[in-house]
């Protein structure tokens, strides 16, 4: 059974065409990584399941939900597909705890208490449980970055959306956000990740996908993208970040 | 006479027509206050034709004098509705459009001053962007725009002074009137310019402490 279905996504802005026809399924409590060069529309693609893009053509369904005909639903859809970006977006006006709190609260899903409680339980699994009342720039960015994820989490969301959520981190700070990604792969979220980061796609994908120029040149497991790669396009790729 | 016995002989009039310069500001602020959001809101919109209905109203208002607004209003509207009008609510009216043009594009500014990530973040969160802009944005915003704003009240209420052409007894009339009487121009003058100089000081004094009170997080640790 899909948890997303991408079919004959297209996506273009002006003139240009970023996505070409992207065919993509992904099951429940798989884990994506999405990889290819900067402008290979890898970021488009996972910026359309949420209608962050909204797409030219195609459909994209979202646990039965077809995203791209949500008229009023989109934020209602929107609930249940997290999404952590590059920058973190933290609200600089917010607590670490308000952060997390406030979508749950402001959109009637939790009382603050139950909110609150939950916030405290994500602040713990991700190892800022003392952080809870500072506000996000006093947190270095692999901190932002890990709360940024509790707050898409506490949205108790089907899947996680991750568009590069190291690629804006200094070096040291990468293997934190990456550990909490990896243990809530293991917990069986359903995971989408475009990343730079090989060495976590290699462990943790079920499945990696290659984009090039729009399409998806080459998809499978881990071992036979990064050991066994078929097509040139993404031997040239992974020649260059390898 | 001298300054000292200026100020005590026209004390109660000065300070009515401080009072008048001061409540005609708050007002006008008021009512710009709301016409500024709404048509900076209006400007950032992703629907083309509201964004012209903001382009066309601060281009209208930034492209005339206040002056010919504040006579327009008063005498050009009045007539060919065929009504009496009220110099002071023909000025406050002036002045709400005045300030709500300049206020739309310190509005705008704000806005788009915060990185679209931020809108983005709330969204894929399932906030409606109502809720995004009114608890995400706009707080962001105005703490951006504190200066601009704070800056926008003290140019009203120095314009409320453009309003004594129409007959509106603020400050600026009072001092013409006193004048009228005792022709001592320098003394007068020199008086009310203190008083305005008096208030927009206390103004900028609460303003900046309003300011350093907005920073948030930075004190805090």
């Amino acid at each position: 059974m899909g948890k997303v279905k991408i079919k004959n996504l297209k996506k273009s802005f002006g003139d240009l065409e970023v996505l070409k026809d992207i065919n993509l399924e992904v099951k429940e409590q798989e884990v994506i990584c999405i990889i290819g060069a900067s402008g290979s529309g890898k970021s488009t693609l996972l910026r359309c399941i949420n209608a962050l893009e909204e797409a030219s053509s195609g459909t994209i369904e979202v646990d039965g939900n077809d995203i791209t005909r949500a008229d009023g639903n989109i934020n209602k859809y929107r609930q249940d597909i997290g999404m952590v970006f590059q920058q973190f977006n933290l609200f600089p006006h917010m607590t670490v705890l308000k952060n997390i709190t406030f979508a749950p609260v402001a959109l009637k899903l939790k009382t603050k208490e139950e909110a609150e409680e939950t916030a405290r339980k994500l602040l713990r699994s991700v190892d800022l449980e003392e952080k809870a009342n500072v506000y996000p720039e006093q947190l270095s960015g692999g901190q932002q970055q890990r709360v940024a994820i509790a707050r898409a989490l506490a949205m108790n969301p089907d899947v996680m959306l991750f568009d590069e959520p190291t690629s804006a981190l200094d070096p040291e700070m990468v293997g934190e956000v990456l550990n909490v990604m990896k243990q809530l792969a293991k917990d069986g979220m359903t995971m989408i990740v475009v990343t730079h980061e090989m060495g976590f796609a290699r462990e943790v994908a079920d499945r990696v996908i290659f984009i090039d120029e729009g399409f998806i040149v080459e998809e499978g497991p881990p071992s036979e993208i990064f050991g066994n790669p078929k097509n040139q396009r993404t031997i040239n790729f992974l020649n260059k970040v390898l | 006479m001298s300054i000292p016995e200026l100020i005590v002989q026209y004390w109660p009039r000065l300070m009515a027509g401080l009072v008048l310069t001061v409540e005609i500001t708050i007002i006008s602020l008021f009512f710009a206050g709301i016409l500024g959001l709404v048509f900076g809101l209006l400007s950032v919109s992703k629907k083309k034709g509201l964004r012209a209905i903001a382009l066309v109203y601060v281009d209208i208002v930034r492209g005339t004098p206040l002056l010919v607004q504040a006579f327009f209003i008063y005498f050009g509207i009045p007539q060919v509705l065929g009504i009496q009008s009220d110099p002071v609510i023909s000025g406050i009216i002036t002045l709400s459009l005045n300030a709500g043009g300049y206020l739309a594009e310190i509005f705008r500014g704000g806005i788009e001053s915060i990185s679209r990530g931020q809108m983005e973040a709330a969204r894929s969160l399932g906030l409606p962007y109502g809720m995004a802009m009114r608890s995400v944005i706009l707080p962001q915003a105005v703490k951006t725009m504190t200066p601009a704003l704070i800056n926008q009240c003290i140019i009203t209420l120095k314009d409320t002074s453009l309003l004594s052409v129409i007959g509106v007894t603020e400050l600026t009339q009072t001092g013409r009137l006193i004048i009228a009487n005792n022709f001592q121009s320098f003394e007068v003058w020199a008086i009310v310019a203190v008083m305005y100089f008096v208030i927009i000081m206390i103004l900028s004094k609460i303003s900046k402490r309003l300011e350093r009170k907005m920073s948030y997080g930075k004190s805090k640790n």
